[in-house]
């Protein structure tokens, strides 16, 4: 079944779109924050006027942290109070991989070769995150080109251990697989394209808007805020500030991934299609 | 292909209703070996249920539902013993032919190369790398026609197949399911069509309203009817003339 479902994958163009569209936005995203706004900021690169030049913002890439802030594959500007083209891309893949099969029929085929939907589940579940790994390891690739070579234009040395690079990429590749079986979890749940792409946008959303206040009414980020999806994926993937331990973060997002996909299984098991 | 002890499609007592009423009531018939069953009824009659019932897709409320003497889900390898066509073969427009047929052939866990062969056998090897999109209704039946023969199964189940298919498209239809028959499959055949049904079927089951009200070889029909298979289609339907 895994291998039908990745030719279902492959053999169709909205993941390709979306993996161009999300590709595209995220080296626009990289140019932006990481290359044009630190360039314009300390004068190499333009005419600002040096009184203005602290008012822009940009990524302090002498700092390790700043080159941190830089290398993930969400986009730079996605880190924290955004939501990121990519993020978007990401999550779009996977509620289309849930409901391309409703809108044209395949769900028939794929329940009558294997009469065990939980096991199409996995099946569509693995797909899809092998879709999300290749995904994340193209984005990986868009992040950490763009800091390297704007650190070598602007004549900044690397200040991020190589093994860190490494984790945090690897960290990436698995919280951008989770998402978008998360994202195939809500297709499947919504079954149609529109409510399952409002669905996902509509939460991740409401996520952001909820963190403004939250930290606007107590100064700080509670536990619980942390626990929310898009906040769980920046604490996995490592590249900013975050109180949730990593090992909590990452078997967060790995819970709620399972959650999703159990919702998904009861689901597809109690339908009539 | 050859013909076992074990009946290749069996309902029996099977009901489903749904919030807005009952769908199926009791409904029982057997596809024997060699045989093409025609499940006749007009629209909402409940053979699409029915079907659905048989192959897992609709869990009935009571009954049994049974391929090879066992429900679907308990078929091992199901595609290789039931070949289907419902809702057009399910085919992504983004699609081409082939890949449509390989996806099928790697669900049922056959070699690649067969999708050349069934591609032969429905005459759509010139149009298999061919988007989907820009099929006609026919060139889609015979593609998802393509994807019921991928494993070689011993059963057919088939929804509607000779929908939009040209006059020589229907004469091939009848043959290769005739065939199929002749060497040992069993057919169940849901059609609107009686002329086609008249020309391939062995046995035809008649819904009405969610029930079987009749379930009788073709020949005695034909027989006791003077040849008139629309006549005795419409007396237990109650169907307006002009229904086909």
């Amino acid at each position: 079944m895994l291998r039908s479902e990745l030719l279902k994958i492959t053999t169709t163009t909205a993941p390709k779109i979306a993996l161009g569209v999300g590709a595209g936005g995220l080296i626009l995203t990289q140019l932006m924050s990481v290359s044009v706004l630190p360039a314009l900021a300390s004068g190499r690169m333009g005419a600002v006027p040096a009184e203005l030049r602290d008012a822009i913002p940009s990524l302090d890439l002498v700092t390790s942290s700043g080159q941190l802030a830089a290398l993930s594959p969400l986009g730079a500007s996605g880190g924290s109070g955004s939501l990121g083209i990519a993020v978007i891309a990401i999550v779009l893949m996977g509620v289309l991989a849930g409901t391309s099969d409703y809108r044209f029929g395949g769900i028939v085929s794929s329940f009558l070769a294997q009469p065990n939907r939980v096991r199409v589940l996995l099946a569509k579940a693995g797909a899809t995150g092998v879709a999300g790994l290749v995904t994340g390891a193209l984005f990986a690739v868009v992040s950490t080109a763009t800091l390297l070579g704007t650190l070598w234009f602007l004549g900044i040395p690397v200040a991020i251990d190589p093994i860190v690079i490494a984790a945090v990429l690897s960290r990436s590749l698995l919280a951008i697989a989770c998402l978008t079986i998360v994202g195939l979890a809500v297709g499947i749940l919504a079954r149609s394209q529109l409510a399952g792409v409002l669905i996902m946008l509509g939460v991740l959303l409401l996520e952001l808007v909820v963190q403004s206040i939250t930290q606007l009414i107590v100064g700080g980020m509670p536990v619980w805020a942390q626990l929310l999806p898009l906040a769980l994926t920046n604490t996995v993937i490592g590249t900013g500030e975050s109180e949730l331990p990593l090992p909590a973060a990452v078997a967060a997002l790995l819970g709620l991934t399972v959650v999703a996909l159990a919702l998904a299984a009861t689901a597809l098991r109690r339908r009539d299609v | 292909m050859t013909k076992t002890d074990t009946v290749p499609i069996r309902a029996r007592h099977l009901s489903k209703s749904y919030p807005s009423g009952a769908a199926v009531t009791d409904v029982s018939f057997t596809v024997a070996s060699g045989r093409v069953l025609g499940l006749l009824g007009p629209n909402g009659a409940g053979k699409t249920t029915t079907i659905r019932m048989l192959l897992g897709l609709v869990a009935p409320d009571s009954g049994d539902a049974l391929i090879t003497d066992r429900p679907y889900s308990a078929l091992g390898r199901p595609l290789q013993t039931i070949g289907t066509m419902l809702d057009a073969g399910g085919l992504h427009p983004g699609r081409t032919g082939r890949q449509h047929l390989l996806i099928a052939a790697a669900q049922a866990k056959v070699p690649a190369g067969r999708v050349d062969d069934v591609l032969t056998e429905v005459d759509m090897t010139q149009a298999a790398d061919r988007s989907i999109a820009g099929y006609s209704l026919g060139m889609r039946q015979r593609v998802a026609l393509a994807a019921a023969l991928v494993a070689s199964p011993n059963i057919l189940v088939l929804d509607e197949p000779a929908n939009g298919l040209d006059p020589a498209g229907m004469h091939w239809l009848r043959q290769r399911i005739r065939a199929f028959a002749d060497a040992g499959g069993a057919v169940l055949l849901s059609s609107h069509v009686l002329s086609d049904v008249q020309q391939i079927a062995d046995d035809i089951v008649v819904m009405q309203a969610g029930r079987v009200v009749a379930d009788t070889p073709l020949a005695d029909v034909l027989h006791e009817q003077g040849g008139d298979l629309e006549r005795f289609y419409l007396e237990l339907t109650n169907a307006p003339s002009g229904v086909r």
